[in-house]
């Protein structure tokens, strides 16, 4: 059958047959590459339009409709006008950690799609350690915000980046809670085990209501670690300007925003692998004809069909939630999320043990 | 010269490049900065060398925890973008004498010890691996110390608990 | 309770979080809520809510007549100097001499659309035009003349 990963075998045979073993690698290497950046770019483009069409139905709004048909060329056009946009970097900025703290984003948002699997057997590196390599790398994003700060000197740059850096550390803390409860019930760190683990049903089905809360915590940390609305304090427009980038612009600021698009994905598509089985398709119990035509539907289709649903999510929660004030915000991780975490993890723990998941 | 040692080689060139800027340059900001690459640097190795949970492990302590704690005091603390002063001569040479005094002791360590092929069976570093021996109650377990730790770190938890409410109810009287 | 209310905390919260994510939701469901107007598409169908002020103009009739007496109630009661009001006497038929408006000025570029000078018009010689598409190159435009050239009081307005 057509999928991608037996593209992906046949260029790796192709060149096999034409090249030496290390040119291979050489060449997959930049072939993977080109492919994340490609992806980024394309992810940017369609997750603007999406957030600015979805923020428009939400708000009774039309949205961009000018540029394209039904405006769907606007964030292209965007792009092309920051391309051009002069990059400024201000006077008494710190130049050498200002200008690096845009790549550090992208970098870091870049190594993330690393063990993402995108389809049946495609993806770029098959870790061991695959989740905790995810909560691991993106706990780095909140440098690239802290540098972003205070190379600004500005104390608009420096309130976001202290605020975001609080709350970063904070919810990470309730996003891997609800990342092992997975991980517990699969007993794997390996993303294509957890993905495995699901071949006779999601764990949104298969773990009753502890999985539900987990759900709905990870839900809750994964908006604030994107620093999303309602957590978006980073760069809470209306007290901070635009936070920690207020004194970027032109392709800098691209990145960042690129980068901010990039890691709602990546964190949407985790959550799908953990909780509604990544690439696999819907099963219902014994319904033959139903999960074969399921299975017709091709994996990777399911994987991004699933991914945007959740992306879906996020977005209708920054569209109609306030954002919630500092002390709010660490109420609510330190009194509510991870207690509620924390518990839920033990009745996890004691449901994989006597073996109530089905 | 295959790939793999170049690998290595760029990666001690990353810690030992980053190491020396963060100690010599003047913004302290910058040297934090330089610190954190410095640990990328090392959890790096760790990938190459294959310890993907070590390294997993090195950037969650080191780089999303320890970094980041040394970056926020130095937000609540420094004055922005202000370069410390620059060290008299003297303190240097002492500075620059001790780090040679402890360097020279650690290379001599190293030349006199004569290494040898370990002769306990290796296991993969898995993460199984590594929750088995952590837990394991057999012999070469590692469930006492793992507990005693653990303990530890309840303990530090309370206490920060207890000073946190102390200033509250002052506040409140 | 401590607990059962940290329970119903967080129930309330859910609760209330997901009334929330039920009107967007609606909202996001229902395209034809949309109260957008897309303007210079469609100027030809616009259609102005009743409460719209625009400018203010003095209707006249077919035989070229208002109904301003020239008082100057709306001058008086302009906020802000908007209505200026140069009067002019008129011997009529009988020979007496009556006050007339000769130049009814009226700055909209001053104008706040407050509405007071409708109001304050004893013989409703004025009134609020729905138009909307005042800009122009010189500022002078705005300055206006509000009755037409030559035009008469109408026949008993007092």
């Amino acid at each position: 059958m057509w999928s991608i990963s037996n593209i992906a075998n046949w260029v790796n045979e192709w060149l096999g047959k034409n090249f030496s073993a290390a040119w291979v690698t050489v060449f997959e290497m930049v072939i993977a590459g080109i492919l994340v950046i490609s992806l980024f770019a394309v992810l940017g483009l369609i997750l603007v339009i999406m957030e600015r069409k979805v923020s428009a139905w939400m708000q009774i709004r039309l949205g961009p409709n000018r540029v394209g048909p039904k405006g769907l060329l606007q964030s292209a056009a965007d792009t092309v006008k920051l391309l051009v946009k002069e990059a400024m970097t201000p006077n008494g900025a710190d130049k050498f950690l200002f200008n690096l703290a845009p790549y550090l984003a992208i970098v870091v948002s870049m190594l993330l799609m690393a063990p993402i699997a995108f389809a049946k057997d495609f993806m770029l590196w098959d870790l061991n350690i695959g989740v905790l390599y995810v909560s691991a790398i993106s706990s780095v994003s909140v440098i690239s915000i802290l540098m972003a700060g205070w190379a600004s000197n500005n104390k608009y740059s420096l309130m976001g980046a202290m605020r975001s850096g609080a709350q970063i550390v904070s919810y990470e803390l309730s996003a891997g809670l609800a990342i092992l409860s997975i991980v517990v019930l699969t007993g794997s760190l390996n993303m294509n085990d957890i993905i495995r683990s699901q071949a006779d049903g999601w764990w949104i089905f298969k773990g009753h209501f502890p999985v539900w809360i987990s759900f709905i915590i990870f839900l809750i940390a994964i908006t604030a670690e994107t620093n999303r609305a309602p957590f978006d304090l980073a760069e809470a427009e209306s007290e901070l300007t635009a936070g920690f980038h207020t004194e970027y612009s032109g392709m800098k600021f691209a990145l960042f925003f690129l980068a901010e698009y990039v890691n709602v994905f990546i964190v949407c598509a985790i959550g799908a692998t953990l909780f509604l089985g990544g690439w696999m398709p819907f099963h219902i119990g014994h319904w033959e004809g139903f999960n074969h035509i399921m299975d017709f539907i091709p994996s990777s289709l399911w994987f991004f069909g699933k991914t945007f649903f959740l992306i879906f999510l996020i977005m209708w929660f920054r569209w109609t939630f306030p954002r919630l004030r500092i002390d709010q915000l660490l109420n609510l991780e330190w009194k509510y999320l991870l207690p509620i975490g924390m518990i839920n993890l033990l009745l996890v723990t004691a449901m994989a043990i006597l073996k109530w998941h089905f | 010269m295959n790939g793999s040692t170049i690998i290595f080689y760029m990666l001690a060139a990353l810690i030992l490049g980053s190491g020396f800027l963060s100690v010599t340059t003047r913004q302290i900001f910058r040297a934090a900065i330089f610190l954190l690459f410095s640990l990328i640097g090392v959890a790096g190795m760790y990938f190459w060398m294959d310890y993907e949970f070590i390294a997993a492990v090195q950037i969650v302590v080191y780089v999303g925890g320890i970094t980041v704690l040394i970056i926020f005091s130095i937000f609540l603390t420094q004055q922005a973008g202000e370069k410390l002063p620059e060290q008299s001569m003297s303190r240097m040479l002492f500075a620059a004498l001790a780090a040679f005094c402890g360097f020279a002791l650690i290379l001599l360590q190293i030349a006199k010890h004569t290494f040898t092929n370990s002769t306990t069976t290796i296991t993969a570093p898995t993460v199984e691996n590594i929750g088995n021996e952590m837990l394991g109650v057999n012999k070469g377990g590692m469930a006492l110390p793992f507990e005693v730790v653990s303990v530890l770190l309840l303990a530090a938890l309370v206490g920060c608990i207890v000073i946190a409410l102390r200033q509250k109810t002052q506040q409140t009287n | 309770m401590f607990i059962v209310n940290y329970i119903k905390e967080v129930f309330g919260a859910l609760k209330s979080l997901a009334v929330g994510l039920r009107r967007t939701m609606f909202y996001f469901t229902h395209h034809k809520e949309i109260i957008t107007e897309q303007y210079p598409d469609n100027r030809a169908t616009l259609k102005m809510s009743d409460r719209f002020k625009g400018e203010v103009v003095m209707p006249h009739d077919e035989k070229n007549e208002h109904r301003c007496t020239g008082c100057t109630a709306c001058e008086v009661a302009c906020p802000n100097g908007t209505i200026k009001i140069i009067t002019k006497f008129e011997v009529n038929a009988e020979g007496k001499k009556k006050k007339a408006i000769d130049k009814f000025v009226y700055h909209l570029e001053l104008c706040t659309m407050c509405n007071l000078c409708i109001t304050a018009c004893p013989s409703d010689a004025i009134k609020m035009a729905q138009t909307f598409e005042h800009s122009v190159f010189d500022r002078s435009h705005l300055t206006k003349v509000l009755n037409k050239p030559d035009s008469k009081i109408m026949e008993g307005v007092e």
